[in-house]
């Protein structure tokens, strides 16, 4: 088990190294000369060379990735020129309200897709199935903007009853304070990852279905919903934990959507507005928490499985 | 003497009755009757064998009367009564209530019949808690008991492993214990030794008869295994294509059985003591398509004595004795006389004077157990560690051992599929670890093999015709014409008609499969093929039929075959020399006669001892045999001698020094240091 | 006599696949979408000839009805030819796009796979590393450095989302050296290219199929959600996200016609192309589960 730990703590790293090498690559091919992006296109050339050798943009590539991996160590994203503010703290403001929104949205798509998905391989083929599977299969199938925009028709414009835009509340806890204001966009993303979550687990609860041990714990006397509760619905959910590790990606792509379409003022709508900024600094320090944060997720997933499956812990 | 009960006790009533039942499974556009107008009635404290081939409805019976039946399947007709009480349309939570208390089943495969995230403890308390009313520490402590009585050692300490921590064959007692833990008074034992290795079946299945005795339950033992049912079972029903053919005592079924593939599935039976000279009994043909049944009789097709009438009209079950059921029209009386039906073609008598034409000298194999290891010392698997034996032209090598005692990859090793850690295989005078390229591509035509696995082992996006063509094509052999021709040659001495060329692997039963694969393995005419569990993944009417083909083309082709079995009788019809594996050694080796009639070491004589033979009468095997425990972990062999830990006879000096080969008679020798007989030092080994 | 008795029919591995394919309705119904929105958005603008280049303010955001059946957009052009040319450009980027992403990582997956060792550790770090960047974040970053044309959002796509494909080519190639078969055909001495060409190939085409579908339907969301946050084709060329993304302004004064036609056409093919994807894979699995 330690030795799995330790294994996969390795790997981690060396990925994240990875992505670090990636984005100092990306920054460095795009934002071509630093200089010439903050000093602007009427600079003088001398003025930008300048500028470019006083913080050693001139320095071999080995060597300016070294810096700025140094940078990075020390817990140091960048700075946002345009905005004139280091890239740490406009992450810093906007994580909170990100975070609960992703947060939220994720624990209700995981409480709504568990059971859909049990309840989908359990009655398969039928009708109940069918019509859950369909509906599963427009949501999988539709961008995420798009279903916010037929909530926004029918609960702003055509109801009435909930506003089409997001709180503009600088508090983390706004979810909680402001749960009308923020339910469409909950909705919206909790709609989108049900879609991904619950096609998964009808097929990982029937995988589970068919195994020898579901009709050995029938023969023992037990209720279907017995042998739901109490044998399948652990091994079921375990590919779903890894799944999660995995998708965090994707939902961070939701949530930068979701943020643009309801104006909701966090990481999502930070990095939206900094791509019309081309706002390079920020793009690529949001890029790297996010990596990082999928690669913890990956770990954190593997971890998880490794210690409810107790056949994990042999190594 | 056979460990049936003696003198099944005269208790009023049956337990179980089963009466015309018939049931079907919803298929997408039909429906399949798996199973046909079955009785069965078992009493108290009785074992009634349920016997048949793969697909004969055997299992499905089973299901039925626990009201487990798979999506789709339902009960068309007929009734299941559990002491006068009718099961067929109870409502669920009756049934669960039955399930597990009153009726319980054991099932085939250990390994994934119990959940791998709940600890035995918690498994075999479920049904007590459920079923007794039981609390929790109470569940526990019966729970304990169980384990206990099953024979599990250390039962506290194994309450908290999990599934995977534990052995297939105490996995299988766990089972038991679970099945048992209520004291039910049916139990269904579907297969339950059949994924198991012949010594622990032994074991199991004397475990389930002890306890089926102390518990005064009756068992159902479903098997296709006519030797299990031979030492075990009062009564037997034998189901062919989902229907009951006959059912009589067991003695009287062995000894006068009526139906005439009873009669012809204990012919094809392969035992001990068959004699070598003489085919194997095979059934021809293959069970019907359930989904189009024949009108008549399910076995007319397939039966020497069948008229038109069996094709016409299905028997009804009739009791020609008391006690005695059949379905057919034309009854056989009693067995078939063993005669003398002689190998198509004699074998020739291996030729003792030329010189080996494979040699496998000193061969190991090391595995390391994980790839990325942070620790140097990481321990290796010795899949094989040391084995020398050589091969004369036109002799059959048989090994058998027990699952993971490294038979398969020394057989991949002989081929070079798989470089040896060290040693050397040599064939034809040819080291095959020093040929490369094309030296070594051209030098494989000498040597081919054959798979278990035949639908693995053939292409599924190949025709036939193509799979065949393949070894011509590797090899550069000839013009499309004549390899087309070669082709046809080869299907018509396999018994495959011209036809096969246009279809693909999948369209073939099991046994044409192999066939085709065998075809395929003989293309290049080559001098020696290793064949890898041939049969084991074949019925038993089939079985005969490929073993048949297989002796056929030796003696025709002057094969030379190296024969790799776990199975014993497999490998006493078809070897000349036998060597005996455990836990990557050749522990004895020698003739087939020396190996089976005076083996010396103690884990053969017990490997032979745990075979069942499929006649009621035959002796009990005489004590002190029994190999205890179960396979240690290859990971971490014993010391010194490596069967030590289940040897009765082992002693304090098998720890220490590893026993090395002696002779104990020409060419028959053996690695022991307590044989069951002197060594003659005159003999060299070897 | 002997077990010899030819099977009953002939079936071919791919007719039983495209058998089992055709039972499934939704698989059919999905192809049968597919081939009308093409139909649709190619044929179409030859028999429906509309304006779509030269602004028309006067007749903007007309409600559907009279000369214009789906009404006029902003700029008042025609939704229904708007429509068309839309899906003219996300079908085709959704399409190369999956193309370059199956072609690239199906190349790399089966290196790796065929290679094995260090060489296929440090490739699969590789996917493992690029797997954890986001990939709608790569994609815009890499998007505000382009001018967006059908080329350059198709390659953009196609060379983030070769890593899926990677790894499932290279985990059948892996699973398929193991097999009986490849085994064989060593014994038989076959060489190495031989068996990559007769069996590896044409084993691990089915995967390489199915994926194949799977990744244009991803693709299509993909590129909306670039046209949507504004980094589509640029005017007069457009493609559904920048419609709908020109849509949403208007949607609060009630011009619902700019979003829902467009909208569900990009669900439908969408769908349609998962449809077909799931009953791809399963029609496989029956060819190869059929014992």
């Amino acid at each position: 088990m330690t030795q799995y730990v330790l294994r996969r703590l390795v790997t981690s790293v060396i990925v994240v190294l990875g992505v670090s090498v990636i984005t100092f690559m990306l920054l460095h091919g795009m934002s071509g000369s630093p200089g010439r992006a903050i000093l602007g296109v009427q600079a003088s050339a001398e003025a930008v060379a300048a500028f470019d050798r006083e913080h050693g943009y001139d320095r071999s590539l080995i060597a300016q990735y070294l810096a700025y991996l140094g940078q990075l160590l020390q817990g140091d994203l960048g700075h946002s020129y345009k905005l004139n503010q280091s890239v740490n703290a406009l992450l810093a403001d906007n994580a909170g309200r990100t975070a609960m929104l992703a947060g939220v949205s994720l624990v209700l798509a995981v409480c709504v897709a568990v059971p859909l998905g049990v309840f989908q391989a359990v009655k398969r083929n039928s009708v109940g199935d069918n019509v859950l599977t369909t509906l599963t299969f427009v949501a999988y199938s539709m961008p995420v903007f798009l279903l916010a925009m037929l909530l926004i028709q029918v609960f702003a414009l055509g109801l009435g009853i909930l506003p089409a835009q997001a709180s503009q509340s600088s508090s983390t806890f706004v979810i909680f304070t402001e749960p009308r204001a923020m339910l469409l966009p909950v909705l919206t993303l909790t709609g989108i990852t049900v879609a991904l979550y619950s096609r998964y687990q009808r097929s990982a609860a029937l995988d589970q279905l068919a195994q020898d041990y579901i009709r050995v714990a029938r023969a023992k006397g037990l209720s279907m919903r017995m042998v739901l509760t109490r044998h399948l619905l652990r091994n079921a959910c375990l590919p779903l934990v890894t799944l999660i590790g995995m998708t965090i990606p994707l939902l961070l792509a939701g949530n930068l959507v979701v943020e643009s379409v309801f104006n909701y003022p966090g990481l999502g709508l930070l990095f939206f507005n900094s791509l019309n900024n081309q706002d390079y600094p920020v793009l690529l320090g949001y890029t790297l928490v996010a990596s990082v944060l999928t690669v913890l997720g990956n770990l954190l997933a593997d971890l998880v499985v490794a210690v409810s499956d107790p056949r994990t812990q042999r190594a | 003497m056979a460990a049936r009960t003696e003198g099944v006790p005269v208790v009023p009533g049956d337990v179980l009755t089963v009466e015309g039942l018939s049931t079907s499974i919803r298929l997408r556009k039909s429906a399949v009757d798996v199973v046909k107008g079955v009785d069965l009635r078992l009493r108290p404290g009785e074992t009634l064998g349920l016997v048949g081939e793969s697909g004969s409805g055997k299992s499905m019976t089973g299901l039925s009367i626990m009201g487990l039946l798979p999506p789709g399947g339902h009960i068309a007709a007929g009734s299941i009564k559990l002491d006068g009480r009718e099961l067929v349309g109870l409502p669920e939570r009756q049934y669960q209530k039955v399930r597990g208390n009153e009726i319980a089943m054991v099932f085939q495969d250990p390994m994934t019949s119990l959940n791998p995230t709940k600890t035995i403890g918690e498994q075999v308390a479920e049904p007590i808690r459920l079923h007794l009313g039981a609390t929790p520490k109470q569940a526990r402590e019966r729970a304990l008991d169980m384990l206990a009585l099953v024979g599990i050692a250390r039962p506290a300490e194994r309450m908290g492993n999990y599934p995977h921590q534990l052995s297939g064959g105490l996995r299988q007692r766990v089972m038991i214990a679970m099945a048992l833990s209520c004291e039910p008074k049916v139990l269904i034992a579907d297969e339950p030794t059949t994924a198991l290795d012949v010594t622990v079946q032994a074991q199991v299945l004397r475990l389930l008869h002890d306890l089926k005795d102390r518990l005064g339950m009756a068992m159902l033992l479903i098997t296709h295994d006519m030797g299990v049912i031979a030492r075990w079972a009062d009564r037997v029903s034998v189901m062919y294509a989902g229907g009951m053919v006959e059912s009589a005592t067991t003695d009287r079924l062995f000894a006068g059985m009526r139906h005439p593939y009873t009669q012809a599935l204990l012919a094809c039976t392969p035992r001990l003591t068959q004699r070598r000279e003489s085919a194997l009994f095979s059934i021809p043909g293959s069970p019907p398509d359930l989904e189009h049944p024949p009108a008549g009789c399910r076995f007319a097709a397939r039966c020497a004595h069948a008229t038109d009438r069996c094709e016409r009209e299905a028997p009804a079950l009739t009791e020609p004795a008391p006690g005695h059921t059949l379905a057919c029209w034309h009854p056989v009386e009693g067995p078939l006389e063993p005669a003398a039906r002689p190998v198509e073609a004699a074998p020739k008598a291996a030729d003792d004077q030329a010189g080996p034409v494979l040699v496998a000298d000193g061969l190991v194999k090391e595995y390391g157990t994980g790839r990325l290891s942070l620790r140097r010392s990481a321990r290796a698997v010795n899949a094989v560690s040391g084995v020398s034996f050589a091969v004369r032209p036109g002799q059959t090598f048989g090994l058998v051992g027990e699952s993971g005692c490294g038979k398969s990859t020394l057989a991949r090793m002989i081929v070079a599929l798989e470089k040896p850690t060290s040693g050397s295989v040599t064939a034809l005078g040819g080291a095959l670890g020093e040929l490369r390229g094309r030296d070594l591509r051209r030098h494989r035509r000498n040597l081919q093999m054959m798979f278990q696995d035949s639908l693995d082992a053939l292409d599924p996006r190949m025709r036939v015709g193509a799979i065949l063509r393949e070894p011509f094509e590797a090899q550069g052999i000839g013009t499309a014409a004549e390899q087309l021709a070669a082709i046809r040659e080869l299907l018509d001495e396999v018994g495959l008609p011209h036809s096969a060329l246009e279809r693909y692997p999948h369209e073939f039963s099991g046994g044409q499969r192999q066939r085709i694969a065998l075809a395929r393995a003989l293309a290049l005419n080559p001098r020696v093929i290793v064949a890898d569990e041939p049969v084991s993944a074949l019925d038993v009417s089939v079985r005969s039929q490929v073993l048949n083909l297989m002796k056929r083309l030796q003696a025709t082709h002057d094969l030379t075959y190296v024969v790799i079995s776990h199975d014993l009788t497999v490998v006493r019809y078809i070897a000349d020399i036998v060597g005996v594996m455990y836990l990557g050694k050749l522990v004895e080796v020698g003739s087939a006669d020396d190996v089976y009639l005076r083996a010396v070491h103690p884990y053969t004589a017990g490997l032979i001892a745990a075979i069942p033979e499929p006649d009621p009468g035959a002796a009990e095997p005489a004590g002190g045999l029994d190999i205890g425990s179960e396979l240690p972990s290859p990971l971490d062999p014993p010391s010194g001698c490596r069967f030590r830990t289940r040897c009765p006879r082992a002693q304090a000096r098998c720890a220490e020094e590893e026993p090395v080969l002696l002779g104990f008679g020409p060419g028959h020798s053996a690695a022991c240091h307590f044989p069951l007989r002197e060594p003659q030092p005159a003999v060299p080994a070897g | 006599m002997t077990d010899t008795a030819p099977p009953q029919q002939v079936t071919s591995g791919w007719r039983l696949a495209v058998r089992s394919f055709a039972q499934n309705r939704l698989a059919v119904a999905g192809v049968g979408i597919i081939v009308l929105l093409i139909l649709f958005c190619f044929a179409g603008p030859l028999l429906y000839v509309t304006e779509q280049v030269a602004v028309d303010p006067v007749n903007s955001l007309l409600p559907p009805g009279g000369d214009y059946p789906l009404g006029t957009d902003a700029q008042g052009f025609d939704v229904l030819g708007r429509i068309m040319r839309g899906g003219q450009a996300s079908l085709q980027i959704g399409l190369f796009a999956a193309l370059i992403a199956t072609a690239i990582g199906t190349l790399y997956g089966t290196i790796a796979g065929l290679i094995g060792g260090v060489v296929d550790g440090i490739m699969m770090r590789l996917v493992d590393t690029l797997l954890s960047i986001p990939f709608l974040f790569i994609v815009l970053i890499a998007a505000t450095q382009f001018s967006s044309t059908v080329l350059s959002l198709s390659l953009i796509l196609g060379a983030f989302s070769w890593l899926g494909p990677a790894r499932l080519v290279r985990a059948e190639v892996l699973s398929l050296r193991s097999r009986g078969f490849v085994a064989a055909a060593t014994v038989m001495g076959a060489t190495k290219p031989r068996i990559i060409v007769r069996h590896l190939i044409p084993n691990a085409l089915g995967v390489v199929i199915v994926n194949i579908t799977f990744q244009v339907a991803d693709a299509i969301i993909a590129v909306s959600l670039l046209g949507f946050l504004g980094f589509g084709l640029n005017y007069p060329d457009v493609e559904w996200g920048t419609q709908l993304s020109d849509g949403v302004s208007h949607l609060f004064e009630g011009a619902w016609w700019l979003i829902y036609p467009v909208g569900g056409c990009l669900v439908l093919v969408v769908m349609a192309f998962n449809f077909v994807g799931d009953a791809l894979r399963d029609s496989i699995d029956v060819r190869l589960r059929r014992r």
